[in-house]
């Protein structure tokens, strides 16, 4: 098996395709830190001007954190659509280049087979958002440094100190790394049934999407079915930016708010990922190879 | 003692509305080369998937080294390879990195030097680090046996491997599984839509249409020439059949077939039989032994269809 993965993850590396994901965040986190180096003070300003007339703010607001937490927060919408495209490739692509054939009279299990693919999208989709913690993280806090990160959520404003900052930032990497994970089991799903990479690719894409919108609409029809959809899961990795109060209104360093919620997103989208990926063996045994 | 290393036993495969395999038995020996013929859509891809467990058979079962197929997949792929159709490695790998990536998955952790020869045996060596996109048609054809044999199957399976190659790259072909089958003892079972390759290649012949077995039989037995087909078309057949029936060549008459006459005599007996139908004043206007496979492939397909109709 683990000869497997590793035979997978090499040919993933090998292909120029994968690199564009790479490039595309690469050049978009780049693009957005430099816009805030130049004129992210405008930019705060404009985002804080209800407050400021309430408040009064010290220090720096525009550190690395809020540089990261706004990355995350636009990244985490696009990314899977940069997923899609190797997630979508990986048996249907086979099947495309004939390739697939060729494999499948080799000693290996059908079984075997599929999860090492998977296994393998999986570390793709795990470098992935270590670049992107990397970029986001590491080289926002290098240029714009450290201090409170200061989150305005729908109704109040979250001040989170900055020692108390990057741990969230470790479990909201894992919680994205979960979620993102759902739309590689997905994309995987869909390309078992494909025979070239373009069906199950853009069918991902346009999963995502609706169901993005379903999640984000509130109109009472979608309501219903918003907690069985992924994509209302898959954002809450913003959960663990909100702190919990104590009796008497004081926060409670090192909590969050909803922590019920976030296990129960998390169960829900590793229901999902077992879903998928189960689905994409149980099909796959039974496929008849005529690419 | 022959063995059998493939015995097919009733297989049928029904994809929705077309059956594309119906009840199809036959057994390959140790030692065959195994000449596996039909028009295009005979069934003949569909039953090598099926040997190969690409595909699963509707009905009947496939027994490879004495074993079922559908329960010792991984323990028959070992002795097996195969290449389907087109030879389609990595064009993003180089020919070396490919055949690593294909011996390892056949379960090999092969030195440089191994690969190396592997691909030399093929004629590959000089371009091993190329990428495989950069490669002609025939060099591709040569890196899937490369891939095909790299953990040495006792049996090779070779679906159409004369497709979209040169007359040179079919004699390279043809070099190749001649190689396989006296140097290295290896059974080779190969479908071809070039009937003189498999003629000149095959030990024994199988001939499917419509997906059913139309003939099965050793090339020597096929191509007897004692049991010569004679195809005579002269200026006028019916009197010609009626001098026929009525002289000592009335037991070599069989039934005519596209406005000739055929005969079934001994090859060296054609001299003499044309010298005879001269003296009778017959004017001939065509002579032509048909032995070849194509002939024979002709014959038995256009019969069947005959009967189907």
């Amino acid at each position: 098996m683990w000869k497997l993965i590793n035979i997978e993850v090499y040919k993933i590396f090998k292909r120029p395709r994968t690199y564009i994901a790479f490039a595309a965040i690469t050049a978009l986190i780049v693009i957005i830190q430099l816009g805030l180096y130049v004129d992210g003070e405008t930019y705060i300003d404009f985002l804080m001007s209800n407050l400021k007339e309430s408040f009064d703010f010290e220090g720096k607001i525009l550190n690395g954190y809020l540089v990261c937490y706004l990355l995350l927060q636009l990244l985490l919408i696009h990314v899977p659509l940069l997923i899609a495209l190797v997630a979508g490739d990986m048996i249907s692509g086979e099947a495309n280049m004939g390739t697939l054939r060729l494999l499948l009279t080799k000693p290996v299990s059908k079984t075997n087979f599929v999860l090492a693919k998977f296994l393998a999208a999986s570390f793709y989709t795990l470098l992935l958002l270590i670049w992107i913690a990397f970029l986001a993280l590491a080289v926002s806090t290098w240029i714009f440094g450290t201090g409170d990160l200061i989150i305005q959520k729908n109704a109040y404003v979250v001040q989170i100190a900055s020692a108390d900052v990057l741990w969230r930032y470790a479990y909201a990497f894992v919680f994205a790394f979960l979620a993102m994970l759902s739309v590689t089991a997905l994309g995987f799903f869909l390309s078992v049934f494909a025979e070239n990479s373009i069906g199950p690719i853009v069918a991902t894409i346009s999963i995502i999407i609706v169901f993005t919108i379903l999640s984000t609409m509130s109109i009472p029809l979608f309501q219903h079915i918003q907690p069985y959809l992924f994509t209302t899961h898959m954002v809450n990795w913003k959960e663990f930016f909100d702190e919990k109060l104590d009796a008497s209104g004081n926060v409670m360093t090192g909590s969050v708010q909803e922590i019920e919620q976030v296990y129960h997103s998390a169960l829900v989208l590793g229901m999902y990922i077992v879903g998928f990926v189960t689905l994409s063996v149980f099909i796959f045994k039974r496929k008849d190879i005529l690419s | 003692m022959e063995q059998a290393v493939i015995n097919v036993r009733h297989i049928s495969k029904q994809f929705k509305l077309i059956r594309a395999v119906d009840d199809l038995s036959f057994t390959v020996q140790q030692g065959d080369i195994y000449g596996f013929l039909g028009q295009n859509g005979a069934g003949k891809s569909s039953m090598i998937r099926m040997l190969l467990s690409l595909i699963k058979p509707t009905a009947g079962s496939i027994e490879i080294f004495g074993k079922d197929l559908s329960r010792h997949r991984l323990e028959i792929l070992r002795k097996v390879g195969a290449i389907i159709e087109k030879p389609d490695v990595y064009k993003y790998l180089s020919a070396y990195q490919n055949l690593k990536l294909f011996a390892r998955l056949s379960g090999l952790s092969p030195s440089e030097k191994l690969l190396m020869q592997e691909l030399d045996q093929v004629g590959l060596a000089g371009r091993a680090h190329d990428k495989v996109k950069t490669f002609s048609q025939g060099m591709k054809q040569r890196l899937g046996i490369a891939v095909a044999l790299i953990h040495n199957p006792e049996i090779i399976i070779l679906d159409e491997p004369t497709n979209g190659l040169d007359p040179q790259g079919i004699a390279e072909m043809r070099r190749i599984i001649l190689h396989l089958h006296r140097e290295r003892k290896k059974t080779v079972l190969v479908s071809s839509h070039l009937l003189s390759e498999i003629q000149q290649l095959a030990t024994r012949i199988l001939i499917i249409d419509k997906g059913k077995k139309i003939l099965e039989d050793s090339a020597a037995a096929l191509f007897d020439p004692a049991q010569t087909m004679v195809e005579l078309i002269t200026m006028d057949n019916t009197t010609t059949e009626k001098i026929l029936s009525e002289s000592s060549w009335q037991a070599c008459l069989q039934p005519a077939r596209n406005n000739a006459l055929i005969l079934k005599m001994h090859l060296q007996q054609v001299p003499a039989f044309n010298r005879w139908m001269v003296q009778q004043g017959i004017d001939i206007i065509s002579l032509q032994p048909r032995n070849s496979l194509e002939d024979l492939f002709i014959q038995v397909t256009t019969t069947s269809h005959v009967e189907t109709h």
